[in-house]
């Protein structure tokens, strides 16, 4: 196959995202309930925390409000895989039932086509949750503020996000030979969760489990460690960045793989 | 109401069900690394503080609390409104109102194997775990007997709530949203993602004068108190009792409003 130029990726993806986007449309009171319905997910996390705090002056040596930035921070990070990357819950049925098929004889890039389908508007109102958490939280820590330091925190988010993303990919890709993805998907969700806590307070076994096994403290800990603490950065922040493209990488080699050796099912 | 023809909708549950095997080895693994975080973090929490108990709660009565309200979540969460939405979304709903049964009982019975399956391949399998870790601390006596009458309770109240949501999806025709909502209630007003017994002030009598607590709070509390005074046992089961009556009243009573106003599409 010829190798498309990014320019040509770019414009598809415009017209399968409008596509999808004006068949979302026409069910505008999903899109309220579900957006509104997100948001209440990010609110009931910021409420656990509030509670927690009520009783716990400190975990570990984080404060209430450093612990809002880490949440705050998995927020934002976890958007791209949200908006972008929702399809995934969608393979293991496509496989199921034989719908995949289509993808494979399309003349472009299946794991780019199959993802560009669906966009999820809702992940939006997650993202402006997040953001809002953060800039309150970086408000209050009195963290500095400066170009670089803007410029810092957005790789760092752009790291989060893909050591989110090659998870999700890995575990939706589990479904090309185990049929039902499902619990696999729902426990890497999970994981999600337990990103929001710094690492520090598990004991040295399982830091090196979540570290390097299952890289759950690249998610949120080691990435905003950079801005939260700028004078105690582990080398393990710096090197995030190049783990989570050598994870986003092996992820994406594969869901080829599972998509190449997929024979479909039925007639 | 025939009894058989409920035990014949339980049987072909079981069966359905255990094509997944897999899938509930995946499920208490997940509970297990829940089991991992949840003991760090709590660990970390009390440590924080310095004191053995903090409202009351011991550091492991606080994990048995939590990993076994995970436990039974596993096994309770039904899918209900998922699966209303869905038949109602694709008119499949037709047929299942034409069945000679009522389809509150007639959905009841057919996830009851389910819960059966999970109960015996996720909750059990957790509880052993959880007992055998924290060497003892769940008190094995009486109490058991009641937890099981608490939590045969507990299932009835969470199924009408789940009834319930789901007969909205009948006006909102939107799924995701509506039932993200209700878990993320749920979830927090019962205790099981902080134990209530944490809650600041007038929250906690709050969210005492609601059902929720009912569903996870009120069986586990019975579970972890070894020798109970027999009028605050009375009390707890005689409020969820109440629950029981009142929300399946209600489910009954709003189905009914309801299903009059259903509209499906195509044909």
């Amino acid at each position: 196959m010829k190798r498309k130029s990014l320019g040509f990726y770019f414009r598809i993806y415009r017209k399968i995202l409008a596509q999808d986007l004006k068949s979302k449309m026409s069910y505008r009171a999903d899109f309220i309930i579900s957006t509104i319905g997100m948001i209440f997910t990010n609110i009931a996390g910021f409420v656990s925390f509030w509670i927690l705090f009520q009783n716990f002056p400190s975990i570990n040596g984080w404060g209430y409000y450093e612990m809002l930035f880490l949440y705050g921070f998995s927020l934002v990070s976890l958007t791209p895989v949200q908006c972008f990357f929702d399809n995934n819950w969608a393979l293991r049925n496509q496989v199921y039932s034989g719908d995949f098929i289509k993808y494979c004889f399309r003349p472009i890039n299946m794991f780019f086509y199959f993802q560009s389908e669906v966009f999820d508007i809702k992940g939006l109102g997650q993202f402006a949750f997040g953001l809002g958490t953060l800039i309150y939280s970086w408000n209050k820590l009195g963290l500095e503020f400066s170009p670089l330091m803007l410029l810092k925190m957005i790789v760092f988010l752009i790291t989060a996000s893909l050591i989110m993303i090659a998870l999700q990919n890995a575990a939706a890709a589990t479904c090309f030979w185990i049929q039902n993805s499902f619990f696999v998907l729902d426990l890497v969700t999970k994981f999600k969760d337990y990103a929001r806590y710094p690492i520090t307070i598990f004991s040295p076994v399982f830091r090196f489990i979540f570290t390097f096994v299952i890289p759950i403290a690249f998610i949120a800990y080691y990435p905003s460690l950079v801005v939260l603490r700028p004078d105690e950065v582990p080398i393990l922040s710096w090197i995030s960045p190049i783990v989570a493209l050598v994870f986003f990488f092996l992820s994406y080699k594969l869901w080829m793989r599972g998509a190449m050796k997929y024979n479909g099912t039925g007639a | 109401m025939n009894i058989k023809r409920c035990l014949t909708l339980t049987r072909a549950g079981i069966i359905e069900s255990l094509q997944f095997r897999l899938g509930a080895l995946v499920v208490v693994a997940g509970n297990l690394l829940y089991l991992v975080v949840i003991y760090h973090l709590w660990q970390a929490i009390f440590a924080s503080v310095g004191t053995e108990t903090v409202n009351g709660m011991t550091f492991t009565d606080t994990l048995i609390y939590l990993v076994l309200a995970t436990a039974l979540f596993n096994f309770m969460e039904m899918y209900v409104v998922w699966e209303m939405g869905h038949a109602i979304q694709t008119g499949e709903i037709t047929i299942q109102l034409l069945k000679p049964m009522k389809y509150r009982s007639y959905m009841f019975w057919s996830y009851s194997g389910t819960a059966v399956t999970q109960f015996f391949f996720t909750f059990l399998p957790t509880f052993i775990i959880v007992a055998i870790v924290t060497n003892g601390a769940i008190p094995l006596g009486l109490n058991l007997l009641f937890f099981v009458i608490s939590v045969m309770l507990a299932i009835s109240i969470n199924y009408s709530i789940d009834f319930l949501t789901g007969t909205i999806c009948l006006y909102t025709e939107s799924t995701w949203g509506i039932n993200i909502m209700k878990q993320v209630i749920v979830l927090l007003m019962s205790g099981a993602t902080i134990p209530l017994a944490f809650f600041p002030e007038p929250l906690k009598t709050i969210v005492n004068y609601l059902p929720f607590q009912s569903i996870y709070n009120a069986p586990l509390s019975v579970l972890l108190d070894g020798n109970p005074e027999p009028a605050k046992l009375l009390t707890t089961l005689g409020i969820q009792l109440f629950w029981c009556v009142v929300m399946n009243i209600a489910s009954r009573l709003f189905w009914k409003l309801s299903l009059k106003r259903i509209t499906v599409n195509g044909g």
